[in-house]
């Protein structure tokens, strides 16, 4: 059997490791289950540089070495990549996750130490290329969802891998091959409500893959049904994910029993006082199953014994849990039952409280089903976590006031993301060219660059740059109306936009390519307002 | 204390074993700090700065 080494990249080095990788943890039950000998060295828990991981690549004669993640973890994963092939030469590198996928093709070509990666879902692709390595092949290309070198040079893409549609069969992730005591336990604290705060046993899961929504700015991993096979305009297979007028979806969940299963694993064997639901969104499985998901979910906590109960020192027994939600997708009353089973807090990607703005957005949201959710989840005794973005590309000085007279008439506080077009999303595709302009055309720069959101990389605002956004969000914290009025006329002098015409360059004057966004962007509005539509189609196209 | 970082099915044929650094008063420190960092509230850290008094 195939000798694997599974390396979890580096990643948010200005933060502690909080979350265990569950894919990761995933494909390492999945291969031993398949009966391979597994280690895991988990780079981002330990922290030890350099040193550490040229030691775990000479601990053993490896066959594999595999490594992976989000788009974030790339210049940890060039790093473990060069030491591994210094260290380890023998070893068949294979890299996967969403960094890999959406971006295959360049990839390869900057890591030139990857043998094979993983396009998509890994859970059958992984295992059948550890049994060819073990069975000394290296026809890579006969594996379905797998990039790989030509024997004489170049690349080829095998045919796409189709999702596994009874998650049910999964293995339960091998969170024993992690340092949970010596690291993650101590990280538990989300400090996203009080039970959050107080959480010092936490494990992460994940019920369900995919979203039915097409958010712009958002990127499935290739695991949504996101992901397509099309041939670039080079005549070459690639990859392709939403496009304006092009969006498919597949939604995928476990079965809530799998999930009580699941959750009493994490208990009786590591006693965990916490549970994150890391789901794109709990609520679009909801819907999607007729309103008897989370509610059956909810039952398996009650039957369970984990719905919580307060002790007087203000520790609970039981498992409190959080999650995503949606502010058109939740209901009065999923909330109400969600509480009562231990819900403590929910993430909504609320991003605006402008309608201009949430109109070119693909989220499905208004701002009224913004301020209905939010009520509606205070009422349920829930914390709502209402996270805002600016920069849009049709951002403007009303939508930057619109947002801060919700946060201030609603008691929100918050420091909002910028708007990032992470490669795999709508707006990654849409903005490419302008992304390389702003990198001097090293697109490998900008990844490099790419962090949470809460820092500024690719700007894709047509109204403002990056050092106006930095200042706008500064001011917005402080609710400095007066600077941002004053800044107003100041950017109205210099693009010569009148006093009472809208705040945007967004018009019809504009020349070159800047004409051509445009077009792409009145294109992406006009599907955001048949935006149900698409979502029902996808919708009736999935299984799950 | 010393921790095995590789965790598996099967014992490897080299251990890697690593010292968990326990948390200096001077990191504490500089976390903390930086937590409220803005207005009068400013530090050095000291693993960053260049000292070498023989240049001017």
């Amino acid at each position: 059997m195939a000798k694997i080494l599974l390396i979890n990249p580096t990643v948010r080095e200005e933060d502690v490791p909080r979350h265990v990788p569950y894919g990761i943890a995933l494909l390492a039950a999945i291969a031993m289950e398949k009966g391979h000998q597994v280690q895991v060295y988990d780079e981002n828990a330990w922290r030890q540089g350099d040193e550490v991981t040229k030691a775990v690549c000479v601990a053993d004669d490896w066959d594999i070495i595999g490594y992976g993640g989000i788009t974030t973890t790339y210049g940890s994963v060039k790093r473990i990549a060069k030491i591994a092939k210094r260290y380890a030469p023998q070893a068949v590198q294979v890299m996967g996750g969403g960094l890999l996928t959406s971006m295959p093709r360049e990839m390869m070509s900057w890591l030139p130490e990857v043998d094979v990666g993983c396009v998509g879902e890994g859970f059958i692709t992984f295992p059948e290329i550890c049994e060819m390595v073990d069975r000394g092949g290296r026809e890579f290309w006969d594996i379905k969802g797998t990039v790989s070198r030509k024997p004489g040079g170049g690349l080829i893409m095998s045919q796409i891998r189709p999702l596994l549609h009874d998650l049910d069969s999964l293995p339960f992730p091998a969170w024993e091959l992690f340092p949970l005591e010596e690291v993650y336990f101590k990280n538990s604290q989300v400090l996203f409500s009080e039970e959050g705060m107080l959480a010092s046993r936490r494990l992460d899961i994940n019920a369900s893959y995919g979203c039915s929504l097409i958010c712009r700015f958002c990127y499935h991993l290739g695991i949504a049904g996101d992901m397509r096979y099309v041939e670039d305009e080079n005549g070459e297979m690639n990859v392709a994910f939403d496009q304006p007028g092009t969006y498919t979806r597949s939604i995928r969940y476990h079965s809530p029993e799998y999930v009580g299963a699941l959750v009493k694993h994490a208990h009786d064997k590591f006693n965990v006082n916490f549970i994150g639901f890391l789901d794109e969104n709990l609520m679009t499985m909801d819907k999607f199953s007729g309103r008897t998901w989370m509610n059956d979910i909810c039952k398996q906590w009650h039957d369970l014994g984990f719905a919580p109960k307060a002790n007087d020192d203000g520790t609970w027994t039981g498992i409190h849990w959080a999650g995503t939600s949606h502010a058109t997708l939740c209901t009065k009353e999923v909330l109400t039952t969600m509480r009562e089973a231990g819900c403590s807090h929910l993430v909504y990607g609320y991003e605006s409280f402008a309608p201009h703005v949430l109109k070119t957005i693909g989220k499905g949201a208004t701002r009224e089903s913004n301020l209905r959710s939010f009520f509606w989840t205070l009422e349920a005794g829930i914390r709502p976590v209402p996270n805002q973005i600016i920069g849009f590309p049709n951002e403007d000085f009303e939508s930057i006031r619109m947002n801060m007279h919700a946060w201030d008439d609603l008691g929100i506080q918050v420091k909002p993301h910028f708007a990032t077009p992470y490669p795999g999303s709508e707006w990654f595709t849409t903005y490419r060219e302008r992304i390389n302009g702003q990198y001097d055309g090293d697109l490998e720069r900008f990844i490099l660059d790419l962090g949470d959101a809460s820092s500024i990389s690719a700007v894709i605002s047509h109204n403002f740059n990056a050092v106006e956004l930095l200042g706008l969000r500064e001011a917005m914290l402080q609710l400095n109306y007066r600077r941002i009025d004053e800044y107003e006329q100041i950017w109205r002098r210099n693009h010569q936009i009148p006093d009472g015409a809208p705040s945007t360059l967004l018009s019809e004057n504009m020349t070159g390519a800047f004409l051509r966004d445009a077009d792409k962007v009145k294109n992406a509005i006009k599907d955001s307002e048949r935006q149900d539509a698409v979502v029902e189609t996808a919708n009736a196209g999935s299984t799950h | 204390m010393s921790n095995e970082v590789l965790r598996g099915n099967f014992e490897t044929r080299d251990k890697v074993e690593i010292k968990q650094s326990e948390e200096t008063l001077e990191d504490r420190f500089e976390m903390e700090a930086k937590k409220r960092l803005g207005g009068s509230i400013a530090f050095v850290s000291k693993k960053k700065v260049m000292w070498d008094t023989d240049k001017k």
